[in-house]
């Protein structure tokens, strides 16, 4: 039975996602349910798997193949965790997708796409072997490429045909660090190499060709500069790529290699907290310059993600266990802030925050949505994103890199300015536009993350248990 | 249910109530949130003299939800309770025009619980989260004054959530450093520990509003409704911030006179009184002077609590209590000439005390005692803190002695320019302020005759207890200062403020002159004149830092975009070029290079079968 329930969570969003232009030749409407049923499919099965997997224990599929290419699918605390972030803010943003994207054309292929890319992400999280977790990670590549460029200008086109090949040139970079750790244990299935390495650290060769891969993906400093690009995009699919799902591969990536599977020589738990800092100081500052507002958004998004990049790489418990739940707050508020970037982009017609002011007054549930969220991606209590931001601080701090840990105050301080900045410029002030509110469906998702975000933070004790849970699993304690 | 539960849990209940409240019933709204204050008020006098803690699983990796309730929690809670309440009988009164009311009474109420919840906290990460919670609701009430308040709210949140921040990193250094995020573990000053002090200080007197971190509270006495002044600056936020300055200084860290940190707060806070008295003294805006005193006088706290000699901690703790007494009153008076003469502009004021008898005789009280009359409580506790800083250098207790005096003349400039000398014309019909308004200034007022001519109430019952009997060493400090000579110098000063008065009175011709030939002095115009521009605004030169950080960065990030957008395209391209120059279909070169290929292929062999 829960076999059958993993196969459900990864095959029935990648394989129903063909059947979505079928439906939408019928109605409308059957399509866009479907899709909906489809991306709760992983939501609901990983939440009937989840007492299980809670109590310690694993869900393994095995399909023996030749050559290494053995299918394998597994469940255990970090990819239960991460299915259901993922799954529940992609849930939100199909709904959000039934007001947003009802005025533009080729609405098929969107959902098609949309389904598809949270199938092939599901099938990373649950990959036991390295060439599934490839493949599928090629597959989200080929779909946010067509994400990105769906209005179809040509500069549009030319941001997607970036954003693929840096994260393609990121991907084979992986694949030959995958094949390097073939030749070394024999093999691509994930325990098969644990228990081969014994704990050894593997060459820093691999450790570097990986992380091209990681790094890329989720846009952290050199290889970040595809995600702002990317804003182009609609704005549901820009929340699914710099919010929820795309760019937190990388760091689920980040953990379910080098925190479960291998371990790497020291100098790494020095070298990657100073590329995250590096990361996150430039961003912060880039977002602090830029007008057009979801290039800010973006930018935010790469400033943040180097927190979770830090609370992964300097090892030990309490810096992991913030990342993880960093992966969940900041999803939920980034996602929001995105999705109300999108209302207030489709109601003014621009992206230009110096051309906009005052909206609060026509737009006030939107406004205290994007407050709420901005809130709890500055980690201010009672948001969610208080606990994470301090357990990566804590976490920093007791694995003795004080000083990047005060790098990151500045860059907290950043988000504080760059945050406020891009909120007093849309919503306060002095109005120049008249816009209306949002649909009710686009509003309801907006109000539903941004309350996502304060209830994260008022009942921690829920994410934060099932969390040490799954750190003190993922270090085999 | 736990007892201790109960000042979190009953404002956060009251202001849902309220919330729920339909705008239209003012009445119904007004009972409801002096019926919360109330229940507030009535449970943390319950709690007091009780030694009770409480503890539940929350966060997990040594994170309880854990209080404790001690003499220190509990003077501080029934503090604010007592405030709280209060101000909820004033706001009534104040707001009940105005659209806000509602809204202030809920944030009053959720402040409370959230003050309650980081006073009573007894784990770090707990505190910081009630403590940094305040941000929102400091936001939001500064945001009540109106569109324009919004670029103040955010200066406000801007400061005090950077100094929240730089408390996060500390806590996480603290709890390293001693093994325990609770209060109780004394680390070391040395190497990390003084930076885990100092980041943890600047959270606390960031919140108490000392320099460098001060500068929305003079904007916000402009921006924002007054109860929100006398509640934030006024009151709450100094006990707030000195209970937690104490708390570090006596319990986290082991914190002795001959440590550096003593030295970093006591110029902190001499710095403080002297910048932010001197500001004051030029003002003419009612609230806006009273903002920068509420400023000046964190100062004294702060040199006080930084000598770490126990007299300089009482009067510290004393002038903590005393100012939020004096200073929450002052702002209230502010607040009746403001509802009943429609201005704070002291240009446009003058003479009312006739029309505002008991407003003016409340003033009269507070202004006396902020500026250290005897036998008024400021006398007492700024007789205390003068003792501790003479103590550790005679610099200290001169910057604290110039404070006086400068408080003392702006006093006197301000009473004579609002309540005295001509009045306006248009000024002739101002009633006194309706007496929801003027019972709490007179309880206050009162409040500051007993704390002064019976200090030993506070002193022995309130203060002595949070130092313990261990640190006291058998001493007891309350009754009439020991040393004489501190008076007789205290004395002198009051009197020369005085007469510098009335020769500024005389020169000027008018109350609102009285300093102006300070303001035009040498040196000192210039620096005047600078510092209305913004320039001397930390928080500006801050930001105008960051912002060009935030230039330098984005040219790294536009140089890292530039090489994936030109560079790494023109070399493909030219790599492309080249090989298609040599795809030109002429046979000639491609029997050359399949003859460069073979001969290739030939060496390799060679040299393979060598090896």
């Amino acid at each position: 039975m829960q076999t059958n329930v993993l196969l459900a969570i990864v095959f029935v969003p990648a394989i129903g996602s063909f059947l979505l232009p079928i439906a939408g030749r019928i109605s409308e409407k059957l399509r866009n349910c479907l899709a909906l049923l489809l991306v709760l499919t992983p939501l609901i099965g990983s939440a009937f798997i989840m007492p299980m997997i809670a109590a310690g224990e694993k869900i393994t599929i095995m399909h023996g193949l030749p050559l290494g290419f053995d299918f394998i699918l597994t469940a255990d605390q970090l990819a239960v965790f991460m299915a259901l972030v993922s799954s529940l803010i992609s849930a939100i943003i199909i709904l959000y997708s039934f007001g947003y994207i009802g005025h533009y054309k080729n609405r098929n292929e969107y959902y098609f796409m949309v389904v598809l890319f949270v199938g092939a992400m599901m099938g990373i999280i649950y990959s036991g072997n390295l060439i599934y977790l490839y493949l599928f990670w090629e597959i989200t590549a080929i779909t946010s490429w067509r994400l990105i460029g769906f209005f179809r200008e040509k500069e549009h086109v030319m941001k997607a045909d970036k954003a693929f090949l840096v994260t393609f040139f990121g991907a084979i970079c992986m694949l030959i660090g995958f094949i390097y750790i073939h030749q070394l244990t024999g093999s691509f299935d994930m325990v098969v190499i644990k228990n081969s390495l014994k704990g050894n650290p593997i060459p820093d060769i691999i450790v570097m060709l990986i992380l091209f891969g990681i790094l890329s993906k989720s846009a952290t400093l050199p290889f970040h500069t595809w995600l702002p690009d990317a804003g182009v995009a609609p704005s549901p699919v820009t929340a699914l790529l710099h919010a929820a799902l795309l760019v937190k591969i990388g760091v689920y990536v980040f953990a379910r290699l080098f925190v479960v599977t291998f371990s790497f020589s020291v100098m790494w738990h020095t070298i990657i907290p100073v590329i995250a800092a590096i990361s996150a100081l430039v961003a912060a500052g880039a977002a602090l310059v830029e007008n057009d507002m979801k290039r800010i958004i973006a930018y935010s998004t790469v400033s943040q993600i180097a927190f979770i990049l830090l609370g992964l790489s300097v090892g030990g418990e309490i810096g992991i266990a913030g990342a993880l739940l960093f992966i969940l707050m900041h999803g939920l508020a980034k996602g929001g802030l995105f999705l109300c970037a999108g209302i207030v982009e489709q109601n003014a017609k621009t992206k230009d925050i110096t051309k906009m002011g005052g909206l609060i007054a026509t737009m006030p549930i939107t406004a205290i949505s994007f407050l709420a969220c901005a809130f709890s991606v500055m980690g201010v209590p009672p948001f969610g994103g208080f606990f994470s931001k301090y357990l990566v601080f804590s976490g920093a701090v007791s694995s003795g890199h004080t000083w990047i840990a005060m790098t990151f105050l500045f860059g907290s301080l950043l988000t504080i300015i760059y945050l406020f900045r891009i909120f007093n410029a849309i919503f306060l002030g002095e109005g120049v536009i008249k816009v209306r509110e949002g649909s009710k469906t686009m509003v309801f998702s907006v109000a539903l993350l941004a309350i996502l975000s304060i209830l994260g933070g008022i009942y921690i004790n829920y994410p934060s248990q099932f969390v040490q849970g799954a750190v003190k699993q993922m270090l085999g304690l | 249910m736990n007892m201790l539960l109960l000042p979190i849990l009953i404002p956060i209940a009251a202001a849902i109530v309220v919330l729920l409240v339909p705008q239209k019933a003012k009445k119904l709204k007004d009972a409801l949130v002096l019926a919360g204050t109330l229940a507030n008020l009535v449970v943390t006098i319950m709690l007091f003299k009780k030694d009770l803690a409480f503890s539940v699983p929350w966060v997990g990796f040594g994170f309880e939800f854990s209080l404790r309730i001690y003499c220190f929690s509990a003077f501080i809670i029934s503090a604010a309770a007592f405030f709280g309440f209060l101000l909820a009988l004033y706001a009534n009164a104040f707001a009940s025009q105005k659209n806000y009311s509602k809204s202030f009474s809920a944030y009053l109420l959720i402040t409370l619980a959230l003050l309650n919840g980081a006073v009573l906290a007894n784990n770090l990460l707990l505190m910081l989260f009630f403590w940094e919670s305040l941000l929102i609701t400091q936001f939001g009430m500064i945001m009540l004054g109106g569109m324009q308040a919004f670029k103040t709210a955010t200066k406000a949140f801007i400061i005090i959530g950077v100094s929240d921040l730089c408390m996060m990193v500390g806590m996480a250094l603290y709890g390293n450093i001693s093994g325990s995020f609770a209060f109780s573990n004394a680390a070391s000053l040395t190497g990390l520990g003084g930076l885990a002090f100092v980041l943890l200080m600047i959270g606390a007197i960031a919140k108490a509003g000392s320099m460098p971190f001060h500068s929305w509270i003079p904007d916000a006495a402009v921006d924002a409704p007054l109860p929100v002044m006398a509640m934030l600056p006024g009151a709450l936020e100094k006990l707030l911030g000195i209970y937690f300055l104490t708390r570090i200084s006596l319990d986290m860290f082991r914190a002795n006179p001959s440590s550096w940190v003593s030295y970093m707060l006591m110029i902190v806070g001499a710095i403080t009184i002297v910048f932010a008295v001197m500001m004051a003294l030029v003002q003419k805006d009612y609230k806006r002077l009273l903002s920068y005193h509420a400023i000046s006088q964190i100062g004294y706290m702060i040199l006080g609590i930084g000598t770490f000699v126990p007299v300089g901690i009482i009067g510290g703790l004393f002038h903590m209590i005393n100012n939020s007494m004096y200073k929450c009153a002052l702002f209230l008076t502010g607040g009746s000439v403001e509802k009943q003469a429609g201005t704070t502009n002291l240009e446009k004021l003058g003479g009312i005390g006739r029309n505002m008898p008991i407003t003016f005789a409340c003033f009269l009280i507070t202004a006396l005692s902020i500026s250290g009359v005897p036998p008024f409580n400021g006398f007492f506790s700024k007789e205390l803190v003068y003792d501790g800083a003479l103590e550790r250098g005679w610099i200290f207790y001169a910057a604290a002695l110039i404070g006086s005096f400068f408080t003392a003349a702006s006093f006197l400039k301000l009473g004579h320019a609002a309540y005295l000398g001509k009045r306006p014309q248009d000024k002739d019909n101002v009633k006194e302020a309706p007496y929801q308004m003027l019972i709490p200034m007179i309880l206050i007022s009162l409040a500051c005759i007993v704390f002064g001519l019976w200090n030993i109430l506070p002193i022995k019952f309130l203060i002595q207890p949070v130092l313990g009997v261990e640190r006291l060493e058998g001493h007891n400090y309350y009754g009439f200062p020991s040393n004489m000579l501190l008076v007789a110098a205290t004395a002198v000063v009051l009197i020369a403020a005085f007469l510098n008065h009335i020769y500024g009175v005389r020169k000027a011709g008018k109350g609102l002159g009285a300093v102006d030939h300070i303001y035009h002095a040498p040196i000192l115009s210039g620096i005047y004149k600078t510092q209305a521009k913004g320039r001397l605004d930390p928080y500006n030169i801050t930001l105008n830092m960051t912002k060009i950080f935030a230039a330098a960065a984005s040219r790294i990030d536009k140089a890292v975009d530039w090489t994936y957008n030109v560079l790494i395209v023109s070399i493909a391209k030219a790599i492309i070029d080249t090989i298609r120059k040599a795809h030109n279909g002429n046979y000639k070169n491609y029997i050359a290079w399949s003859l460069a290929a073979a001969a290739a292929i030939v060496i390799l062999m060679i040299r393979g079968l060598h090896a």
